[in-house]
């Protein structure tokens, strides 16, 4: 991998967290987290435009998921989201109207959402050239 | 009001509810708000108004659990003129008026679930049609709903859609009761001690000692900071503390959510609108409605039931009582007679 593409992951599960820190961070992403949608969006307005993705799940505290998508796509138009929604939870169709990039359902390949991300952000970074 | 009513409190949970407003103020997303009766979920709404850039534009506000489920539909959508018997004229809705400001959804969980089908259909078209009309008008509304429904809880009894819910909360505000954030109570004291005091002819309360602080906090406070209002303004009427905090019932120490607590003693003045215009529970007929009339009845109602109040906490001492009331010892005795207030018959 040549760039350290960087990344916010928000969840608000601990171990969810946890899990995609240690992969991703393995993987030599440089990996920020946030256990709900308000410290995630501190986060963003604090280190500005300078995310490559995001990753969120949908049903949080505070900000949803759907509320992040929107907002993000609104003030951070350049940041790539990608939503992740639980089992039994129907607002997948929210999130792909708040424009998400992409919204997968849990369970998680791990290995498959990284080569959907890498995929994502160069095809983005091809339109750019 | 540049910024809305002052949101009191020091608590963690008020800092983060500050924090929050701030930061979602400008988006315009549907938002709930939760938290039980008299939390101040009215004043978050307000203050997200007022910081965001539909301040100035129209706050309107529908209670849902006001109407009954006809007149609530054509209350929110408005009418045709001939849309059912009696739509003499056509009428505006309260998703027009909004236009372009805020629809503040109070007790959202009591909408009737056909009208919540309905309300969904509007928040995923961002269209809305009036009864008895063919044709559907855009909206621009910001729409933010309150509850002191648990409508997760609601959702598994049937009685409120998922998928209405999922599309309102996509922010969620939660005021914890007040009796899980004692830190607030000083201030908000302070808050309220200064407002009366310069609202009721500068007449003073006293701060209360740290007993008093204490058993405050011990208190459940089932009605949260809407009685502890209630309480400084008794407490303003006695000038004493002692006698009000011994009528707390402190043995109703759990959570009954929406119930509001009446002191099991003494009868207190109880202002609410239906107290005051309302006799026996029956609304005056259109043609007898007057301004003027119900001015004075609410004036001589008031009146009546501060007097009696003080009368009944001194034992009927007419002395200490016109003391209290600041009224002359003379004007006490004619207001008994003119009002009718009775001695208790022992
Ligand atoms: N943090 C606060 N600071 C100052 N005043 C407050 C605060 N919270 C509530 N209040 C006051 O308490 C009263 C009740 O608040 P509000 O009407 O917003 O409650 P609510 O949650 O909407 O109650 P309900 O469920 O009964 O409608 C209001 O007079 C409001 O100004
Ligand atoms: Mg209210």
């Amino acid at each position: 991998m040549q760039k350290k593409y960087k990344i916010l992951i928000i969840d608000d599960s601990e171990e969810i967290l946890k899990t995609y820190k240690k992969f991703f961070n393995k993987k030599k992403y440089l990996v920020s987290t946030a256990s709900n949608g308000l410290d995630g969006l501190k986060i963003l307005q604090t280190e500005q435009n300078d995310f490559d993705l995001i990753i969120t799940d949908i049903v949080m505290p505070n900000i949803s998921g759907v509320g992040i998508i929107s907002i993000v796509k609104k003030k951070f138009p350049n940041i790539l989201v990608i939503a992740i929604t639980g089992w039994g939870e129907h607002p997948e169709l929210l999130a792909s109207e708040a424009e998400a990039d992409l919204v997968l359902e849990k369970p998680i390949d791990l290995m498959e959402l990284e080569k959907r991300m890498v995929n994502l952000i160069q095809s983005k970074t091809d339109q750019h050239l | 009001m540049q910024n809305g009513p002052p949101i009191i409190g020091v608590s963690p949970a008020i800092e983060r509810i500050r924090d929050l407003i701030n930061h979602v103020a400008d988006t315009g997303l549907n938002i709930v708000i939760s938290g039980e009766t008299g939390v101040g979920k009215e004043v978050i709404a307000q203050n997200l108004y007022q910081k965001s850039p539909r301040r100035g534009k129209p706050f309107v506000k529908v209670n849902c659990a006001a109407l009954p489920e006809g007149l609530l539909e054509s209350e929110l959508y408005g009418y045709e003129r001939g849309a059912f018997t009696g739509a003499e004229q056509k009428r505006k809705g309260k998703f027009e008026l909004a236009n372009g400001g805020v629809l503040f959804l109070d007790e959202i969980g009591d909408m009737p679930i056909l009208l919540q089908s309905k309300l969904l259909h509007v928040l995923q078209s961002g269209e809305f049609a009036p009864l008895g009309s063919e044709k559907e008008f855009k909206t621009d509304t910001w729409l933010i709903a309150a509850t002191n429904h648990d409508l997760e809880d609601e959702i598994k009894k049937q009685k409120f859609r998922e998928d209405l819910y999922y599309r309102l909360n996509i922010i969620k505000f939660y005021i914890p009761p007040l009796r899980e954030r004692i830190e607030d109570i000083p201030h908000l004291i302070n808050y309220y001690i200064e407002m009366y005091t310069s609202q009721y002819n500068n007449r003073s309360i006293l701060q209360p000692n740290s007993r008093i602080l204490q058993k405050l906090s011990d208190y459940h406070w089932p009605g949260n900071v809407r009685e502890l209002q209630n309480v400084l303004k008794r407490v303003l009427v006695l000038g004493t503390w002692d006698e009000i905090i011994g009528e707390l019932d402190y043995n109703s120490n759990r959570s009954t959510n929406t119930v509001s607590h009446e002191p099991n003693q003494a009868k207190t003045p109880q202002f609410t609108p239906q107290s005051l215009f309302f006799e026996n529970g029956r609304a005056p007929s259109l043609e007898s409605f007057s301004l003027k009339e119900i001015k004075k009845t609410a004036l001589d109602k008031i009146e009546k039931e501060a007097i009696a109040y003080v009368l009944e906490k001194t034992g009927w001492n007419r002395s200490r009582a016109s003391k209290i009331l600041k009224i002359s010892y003379k004007t006490l005795l004619y207001k008994i007679s003119d009002l009718g207030i009775q001695p208790p018959l022992t």
